[in-house]
């Protein structure tokens, strides 16, 4: 029986192996076979799926749901941008201080935030992100307002739209790998205990607060990652981006994705940004749409479309046996 | 000495929960806290792993003051609870659930990228031997009977390589047999690991059957403490569980 | 700074608080009973800022239409939480928050289309009712008396929300419901019936305040999200599910949103959000809000 389990186990990690490298080669070719107008929309998926990742470390592995991820997004987005703009600093550096700037408004929010449970911790967070996107929104003279700023270019090498996108790929690939080995690690294993129980957890000696924080600098920083890779991407930053209705879209697309499961949010947010594609073709009625949707797959989906799938999976199997 | 409180208080509003308790545990002894339901056996227990903080007196382990240490702390210089209502990771397979406890004693919880299978393997599966529970390593906590869980708390609180040791009603909710192999456990425990066990029990069989050392709690004051005939021949034990009190 | 200045912007505050506390009693109601965040709260709001102006539109009554549309508008949108309530929350119940909380979600979405579909995207107002119609001069300075009429129905709910709360059997039920839902059940009080009528009683409140909204500010798409979002601030100042810390929140929120406007108006909604910190940083469940462990 146990070392039945433990086979099992291996052979759908290496499964899902040979399906994660068939996946990289398909990223990899898409260039060669899509139009420019999907490659776009692919480039936007990735981006929009770290993102989607960085939510669901706190909300799938931790088990608190943060509101309040848009504006970390548009911090890493609003880091670069002006600091290229404004400074005539390097994209690289600039790059990466969006990165530093998410994850150290990550550290201060998160202290305040880390004390609560469920739904006043979702409430707090969706607050103090709101408190930073009206901070940029009305802060004209310095953040551009409303009006955003333009005129994010990445490097030479990096300016057409094929080059970025590569970049983007491999940004994705590389930031996916390390979240995905942070949930895997004994760190990773006591952000489950945590959401499991988390006063046994203390217990068992840990200070729960502090590792609630960790995770969560973390969570800010990779959103943070996404939305520096989006400006340059869009050329351009709005305020927008830092707004909770952002805030949303992770959360659509890791419960439609199913939140259980480490690719859930990434087959989440690839349905919905294509499915927006395509309709904003026909209709601008796009949100009542997606609303409906979301509604169809708590109803009758409980565990997102991978967690369904695994579900008849692991049926099959047994009935198997 | 392993653990000793000085005139410990905890008041809930107007109610007097603990009333100057003073009292010790001995290092390897198997050491029962009674007393008939709202004697404040809990809050006691509550107070000694630090989930409430005393309004005044002192709590020493080791001969280390640990009055205001948060939970998690006293945890890590080793000190362990069971809950009463069984507290276990439902989500979680057996298996895992002794691995977090490992993993948290053992300080290697901030490591971000190793994979947290590969650490302890040895361990997990000798605890899991010693509870009994190896058959069932890979199911959910939450679909294991009863007793079973109660067991399985127990492999959690051993995977922090406690020195002392906490459990509140350990037999709560247990059929006779299943209290019976549970204590017989406990008692292996102590004998092998040299653990101290401080619990609290509503069976009057299992406590003056296990317990080398009694204490009576009564309205938050303690009225007894000794080997189980003293307390037994005591006659102010007699009228609380009588009923004859004031 | 002179004391009549003060005053009117105190006045002001108070006007702003009494709409908040008309929002947010209701999403706090809510919250406190079924445990369900509302986030459509604001929606409701909205769709009852836009239904009264085509119900005062179509009556044609020019004077007092605008009361009429208010209570029409109130009952529709009560009709809508009815629906709502009956045919997604209810099934919701069981499950976890974060799927009760992504439902309301979907339903911003869901309605903020709705609206965008029968009203256009355009600003659209209602004039001023009589006898509310002029401004009251207060120190010499002009204020609008239909901040009175707000006012005053701000403290109508304080005081029939009280009575209801504290005064009446339902009362009993809301407060113990609060406390321990399990305890509610065991007394044999039918739990959906309980939950169906909070939820409508809260839409009923959210569509009337957004519609006396209608003649105090301008009615539009984006009002929703506008609204919720300070009521947010507002419970969480409060603490969620306490009438009595609505109240204070609403009062808060009101002054700081008004005295902030005339100090540095582009960032009273971030002195919102700072006093929301501060609060939070002394006691984390809000002011009347009581921890869960």
């Amino acid at each position: 029986m146990e070392a039945n389990n433990t086979t099992d186990k291996n052979i759908s990690w290496l499964k899902s192996g040979w399906w994660l490298i068939l996946l990289v080669a398909a990223g990899i070719a898409a260039p060669y076979v899509i139009s420019e107008f999907y490659l776009l929309i692919l480039g936007e998926a990735l981006i929009m799926s770290l993102f989607a990742l960085s939510f669901n470390l706190l909300f799938g592995h931790m088990g608190q749901l943060p509101f309040g991820q848009a504006a970390f997004y548009g911090l890493g987005g609003y880091g670069i941008a002006m600091l290229m703009t404004k400074f005539q600093i390097n994209f690289w550096l600039s790059f990466l201080a969006g990165i530093g700037l998410a994850a150290l408004a990550g550290l201060i929010i998160g202290i305040f935030c880390v004390r609560l449970r469920g739904i006043y911790f979702s409430i707090l967070t969706l607050a103090f992100g709101q408190l930073i996107f009206v901070i940029i929104y009305k802060w004209h003279d310095f953040t551009g307002g409303d009006d955003g700023i333009q005129g994010v270019f990445p490097p030479e090498f990096l300016k057409t739209p094929i080059a970025y996108y590569y970049f983007v790929l491999l940004v994705f690939c590389i930031a996916a790998f390390i979240l995905w080995r942070i949930t895997n690690s004994p760190f990773g294993y006591i952000l489950k205990a945590m959401r499991e129980n988390s006063e046994r957890t203390e217990f068992l000696g840990i200070p729960i607060a502090r590792y609630q924080l960790t995770a969560f600098v973390i969570s800010a920083a990779f959103a943070g990652l996404a939305g520096a890779l989006w400006a340059p991407f869009y050329r351009s930053v709005a305020p927008s981006t830092l707004m909770w209705i952002k805030s949303g879209e992770p959360v659509m697309a890791t419960i439609l994705g199913g939140a259980g499961l480490f690719f859930g949010p990434v087959l989440g947010t690839f349905i919905i940004t294509f499915f927006h594609a395509y309709i904003l073709g026909f209709t601008h009625f796009w949100a009542i749409i997606m609303g409906t949707l979301i509604l169809i797959v708590i109803f009758f989906l409980p565990g997102g479309i991978l967690g369904f799938i695994k579900e008849k999976i692991d049926n099959r199997k047994k009935t198997d046996q | 000495m392993i653990l000793e409180t000085k005139k410990l208080v905890k008041e809930f509003g107007k109610l007097l929960a603990t009333n100057n308790v003073s009292f010790s545990v001995n290092q390897g002894d198997i050491h029962a806290i009674i007393g008939p339901n709202g004697a404040g056996k809990s809050t006691f227990f509550n107070l000694i792993t630090g989930y409430h903080l005393p309004d005044s007196g002192k709590v020493f382990f080791k001969g280390k003051e640990i009055t205001k240490l948060p939970s998690y702390r006293r945890c890590r210089l080793g000190i362990t609870r069971s809950f009463q209502i069984t507290s276990i990771y439902p989500k979680l397979t057996v298996y895992e659930s002794i691995l977090m406890a490992l993993l948290s004693r053992q300080r290697v919880t901030l490591n971000l990228f190793s994979s947290a299978e590969k650490y302890f393997r040895e361990e997990v599966w000798s605890i899991l031997e010693d509870v009994g529970l190896a058959d069932q390593a890979h199911v959910n906590g939450d679909s294991i009977s009863h007793g079973d869980k109660k067991r399985l708390e127990l492999a959690v609180t051993l995977g922090t390589k406690p020195e002392l040791l906490l459990l509140d009603e350990p037999t709560c909710g247990m059929s006779p047999e299943e209290t019976e192999s549970i204590m017989a456990m406990i008692k292996n425990l102590v004998d092998k690991k040299g653990l101290t066990i401080l619990f609290t029990e509503h069976d009057m069989g299992v406590v003056f059957g296990i317990a080398r050392r009694i204490s009576v709690l009564h309205q938050g004051s303690m009225i007894a403490d000794g080997t189980p005939e003293e307390v037994r021949a005591s006659e102010e034990v007699q009228k609380v569980y009588l009923g004859g009190a004031a | 700074m002179s004391f009549d200045v003060l005053f009117n912007q105190f006045l002001s505050g108070i006007a702003r608080g009494a709409l908040l506390f008309l929002v947010a009693s209701g999403l706090s109601l809510t919250f406190g009973v079924l445990r369900v965040l509302n986030f459509a709260h604001g929606s409701l709001y909205m769709l009852g800022a836009f239904l009264s102006y085509s119900i005062w539109k179509w009556l044609l009554i020019p004077v007092y239409g605008f009361y009429v549309a208010t209570l029409l508008s109130a009952l529709v949108i009560a009709g809508i939480g009815l629906l709502i309530e009956y045919t997604i929350l209810r099934r919701l119940y069981a499950r976890g928050w974060p799927e009760q909380l992504l439902a309301t979600y979907a339903l911003i979405l869901i309605i903020t289309d709705i609206v965008k579909w029968f009203w256009g995207g355009e600003f659209l107002s209602i004039p001023r009712p009589e006898p509310f119609t002029k401004a009251v001069f207060l120190f010499g300075f002009p204020f609008p008396s239909y901040n009175f009429f707000i006012i005053i129905l701000g403290l109508v709910l304080v005081f029939f929300l009280w009575w209801l709360v504290y005064k009446t059997r339902l009362g009993d039920i809301i407060r113990a419901a609060a406390h321990d839902r399990d305890m509610v059940s065991a007394l044999g009080i039918p739990i959906p019936w309980l939950f169906t009528s909070i939820f409508v009683l809260g839409a009923f409140i959210a569509g009337l305040s957004g519609a006396v909204t209608a003649p105090y500010g301008a009615i539009a798409l984006g009002m929703d999200i506008e609204i919720i979002v300070e009521c947010f601030a507002v419970v969480v100042i409060g603490g969620m599910g306490s009438l009595p810390g609505t109240l204070l929140g609403s009062f808060i929120v009101g002054q700081v949103y008004s005295f902030g406007i005339m100090y540095k108006p582009e960032l009273a909604l971030a002195f919102i959000f700072m006093v929301m910190a501060i609060v939070l940083v002394i006691r984390p469940w809000g002011i009347f809000g009581r921890p869960e462990r």
